[in-house]
């Protein structure tokens, strides 16, 4: 009982503390745009154009307030929910937020049951025998793939597999001459929920290049984290307890250490969701996965105040929200946890 | 028996691998055939970079949202393959009054938008209008339209500020392309960003940033287009945009932004027939800009022996493959009208002459910084080329220094005077001459050889010369072979001042898989996409 309430205030430290953290980073990313060269209006109008031209859209933007003007706006817009509207073509950052947040979504969740199903297998193998090549097998993977730099493995994996073997769509998320079904935007479901199996053949073709690639890239965290936390799981007192009465090493190891090694790899599962986003920003950039990770990327590129704030605070909302909710389930599994 | 059974063992293996070799080889030519793209529909895949976030003309600006608008819709003009003025919404050429100040033009009688409303001078008159209170480039109109009227149902008359002969080439752009006043009233006053109902042979059947469906427009005025409907799919990077036409799932690419080497190796595919390959008229140039109102660019000596000393060939070979050609003007040689070329030709001995004379080689070196733009690939490798080049040539009499800087920071801080000398490029928002000189040479307030307020300002050059805004003013106002004539006065001014070394151009290409017909530019550097088809 005293163990639910202690939980309880947990939660409630952390889900308020969820707006500050938001609203520290809204800050941020506000400063930083404004402080970084570069203006909004040449990406609109073109490096060229004439001052008199650049000076009215500026200030149709608001751009020529002064900053505390334009925080306080800026602010008390994304209290009521509102995140303003693109400089570039005026579209509602919302909108953008809810076109593409599904496809990295999509991406992402694929990705991350690849990279743990992919990393945990590689990571379990060796364990029969330590030092052995398994292990030795394992270990190398777990730092290798860790260490591979994201876009030059994207870049090569898509030369083999879609230029010069042509099994999968070199890029995009669907192919091009089916129209993609309506609903949530998350294609694969969408198909499913519709019935359209051609869609979804599509979309499954699409998907498996980027989303391996961010798997195979991610799955060395796992490999590792597991390795590291079974070795020093069969080395404990319980363990030793558990051999000593007689149990066999296939039980000894599925049944007492592996759940207990799991539980780190669940925290670890929840801090990769952000390295996650960083990995899917050149993903969706090789592969022309239209995500939010791509709208950020063009969004810097042309300096779009409003999307960039809108896209890294949709973010870091979502990094808090999986984070929080790890933080739960690793508190509901082990009993030992203490806040 | 050990023996044989140890040669057995090695035999068993060397089959087994044998047949594991077998299998995968098989597994890899099954692959080739079973797992390659189906065609799914006779739609063409057309490919090409960048996003595209809005389709409505007031706001047009990339080349992609310009192609798929040429598309979509028509403009009064269009320059053809040839160059020449054609007219397209409009039923002739326009009628310009004596005093240049008044354009009339009759327009077709037979043009129904997507929407099955009519195309009339009240249509065109709502879409320029539209385009005059909300375009993002509307200044290129407001600069010369005074009053837009409407005479009668098929025809309107332009009064414009003043006589500006390269009016009729702004008409060309796809950003004039007349919207339909029904499906836009709801829309007169901002953008409609997903959809667009124009006159062109294609309407727009469905659109998303990243993939936009086609097909053709069954009242279309014009040619019906030679195929059923397009599929445009728009990539972010050059390595998938190469990749998806090699490997056969796009039928046409069309884009300048894929990198050298890829553009090489589509371009010897094509040389061995296994692609069709076409080039556009050049619409890009890149060039040196010299800050002229600071020491030591400020004397026209050490500009010009800077502009003697550029190897262009070798700078284009090193970093295009020779496929960016050389330029010694201002105006893309597409809209030069002659061959003039007054910038100087690469020639060691004149620009150690000129060195000498400004005072430099005699244990005395120009320190020149020169600033590229560290996105653009092709502007590090020109720095460091030049850099490489000046050091074997002239190593006693400039030594330059590299400084790399993002885009955005350059662009905002040319007007700053931020840069001694910095490579940018251009490309002119209509196929016209004045598109070019303009905003490169404009000075609205000069003192001397340095301007202080426009766009040679704004352009970080800082230069003025005596009489050179006279004649831009009246190279727009001639016509003709006057016109020519004033143009190559300006261009030629340009060059003995020398605020500029143009370096190269570039012309826009487009592959097409060999069983299409090969791609067709027109003048302002577009595919005619309705042209594409299976080749008979």
């Amino acid at each position: 009982m005293a163990r639910g309430r202690e939980l309880f205030r947990y939660c409630a430290t952390r889900l308020a503390l969820a707006p500050v953290m938001l609203w520290l980073i809204a800050s941020l990313v506000f400063l930083l745009l404004r402080v970084a060269p570069g203006d909004p209006v040449d990406a609109v109008l073109g490096s060229r154009a004439p001052e008199a031209a650049k000076a009215a859209l500026r200030s149709s933007l608001g751009l020529d307030q002064s900053l505390w003007n334009q925080y306080s706006n800026f602010l008390s817009r994304l209290v009521h929910g509102d995140l303003g509207n693109a400089l570039i073509n005026n579209e509602s950052v919302r909108s953008i937020i809810s076109k593409t947040l599904p496809a990295s979504l999509e991406l992402g969740i694929t990705a991350l049951i690849i990279s743990a199903v992919l990393g945990l297998t590689v990571g379990f193998s060796g364990i029969a025998r330590p030092e052995g090549k398994f292990d030795f097998a394992g270990r190398f993977y777990g730092i290798g793939t860790y260490a591979l730099p994201p876009f030059w493995a994207a870049m090569l994996i898509q030369l083999v597999f879609a230029v010069m073997l042509g099994w999968l769509p070199v890029g995009g998320r669907f192919p091009p001459s089916l129209i993609p079904p309506e609903g949530s935007g998350f294609l694969i479901f969408d198909s499913v929920i519709s019935g359209n199996w051609a869609a979804l053949q599509g979309s499954i073709r699409h998907l498996v290049l980027p989303a391996c690639t961010l798997g195979l890239l991610l799955s060395g965290v796992f490999t590792n984290a597991l390795r590291l936390n079974l070795n020093r799981t069969l080395k404990s007192d319980y363990v030793e307890s558990a051999r000593s009465r007689g149990l066999s090493e296939t039980q000894v190891v599925l049944r007492h250490a592996l759940p207990n090694a799991l539980l780190p790899v669940l925290t670890i599962a929840g801090i990769t969701v952000a390295s996650l986003i960083g990995g899917a920003l050149l993903i969706e950039v090789t592969f022309s996965w239209p995500g939010i990770a791509m709208s950020l990327y063009e969004s810097i590129n042309q300096r779009d105040y409003p999307v960039v704030q809108g896209i890294v605070v949709a973010i870091a909302a979502l990094v808090v929200m999986v984070s929080v909710a790890v933080d739960l389930l690793v508190a509901v599994l082990d009993p030992r946890i203490r806040y | 028996m050990a023996v044989d059974l140890k040669n057995r063992c090695v035999t068993d293996r060397r089959r087994s691998r044998l047949q594991a070799s077998v299998l995968i080889g098989l597994a890899l030519a099954f692959s080739q055939s079973a797992c390659k793209p189906k065609r799914q529909s006779e739609r063409l895949t057309v490919a090409s970079a960048g996003r595209i976030s809005s389709l409505d003309p007031a706001l047009a600006s990339t080349t992609g949202v310009l192609q798929v608008l040429s598309a979509l819709g028509d403009t009064l003009y269009i320059r053809g393959t040839n160059g020449k003025l054609q007219p397209q919404l409009a039923a002739s050429k326009p009628q310009l009054s004596d005093d240049g100040l008044s354009l009339t033009i009759p327009l077709r009688r037979d043009v129904l938008f997507h929407d099955g409303t009519r195309f009339d001078a009240e249509a065109m008159a709502f879409s320029l209008n539209r385009f005059l209170r909300i375009g993002s480039q509307r200044y290129l109109l407001s600069d010369r339209i005074a009053a837009i009227e409407t005479p009668n149902t098929f025809e309107i008359r332009l009064r414009l500020k003043h006589p500006s002969s390269s009016f009729e080439s702004l008409l060309t752009s796809p950003y004039l392309t007349p919207v339909s006043p029904k499906a836009y009233a709801d829309h007169a006053d901002r953008f409609l960003n997903d959809r667009f109902v124009g006159t062109g042979p294609y309407t727009l059947n469905s659109f998303r940033n990243t993939q936009q469906r086609l097909l053709p427009f069954r009242n279309y005025w014009g040619t019906p287009p030679n195929n059923v409907g397009l599929d445009l799919i728009n990539l972010s990077n050059s390595t998938a945009l190469f990749g998806a036409l090699i490997s056969g799932e796009v039928d046409v690419l069309l884009s300048n932004s894929i990198d050298e080497d890829q553009k090489r190796a589509l371009s010897e595919r094509a040389d061995k027939n296994l692609l069709r390959e076409s080039k556009g008229p050049a619409t890009n140039i890149t060039f040196v800009t010299l800050r002229t109102n600071r020491p030591p660019l400020q004397s026209q000596t050490v500009r010009r022996a800077l502009a003697h000393s550029i190897d262009r060939r070798l700078i284009s070979a090193r970093v295009s493959y020779s496929q960016r050609e050389p330029l010694r003007s201002l105006i893309p040689p597409g809209l030069r009208g002659g061959k003039t070329e007054p910038w100087p030709t690469y020639n060691l001995n004149t620009a150690r002459k000129l060195f000498q004379q400004a005072g430099y080689c005699s244990g005395r070196r120009l320190q020149l910084p020169f600033t590229f733009r560290t996105n653009v690939p092709s502007d590090r490798l020109m720095a460091l080329t030049w850099q490489a080049q000046l050091k074997r040539d002239l190593p006693d009499c400039v030594q330059m220094t590299l400084n790399g800087v993002e885009s955005t920071t350059v662009y905002e801080q040319l007007s700053k005077g931020a840069f001694e000398a910095v490579i940018l490029d251009w490309g002119g928002s209509y196929p016209d001459p004045e598109a070019y000189i303009s905003p490169l040479l404009s000075c609205k307030l000069s003192e001397g050889n340095i301007c202080e307020k426009g766009e040679a300002v704004d352009g970080g050059t800082f230069w003025a010369a005596p009489g050179l805004q006279t004649a831009l003013r009246r190279s727009d106002s001639l016509q003709g072979k006057a016109r020519l004539k004033e143009l190559a006065t300006v261009d030629a001014m340009a060059a003995e001042g020398a605020p500029y070394i143009p370096v190269w151009f570039v012309a826009p290409k487009a592959w097409a898989q060999l069983r299409l017909n090969p791609p067709i530019f027109n003048g302002n550097g577009l595919v005619n996409l309705a042209q594409l088809g299976e080749r008979r």
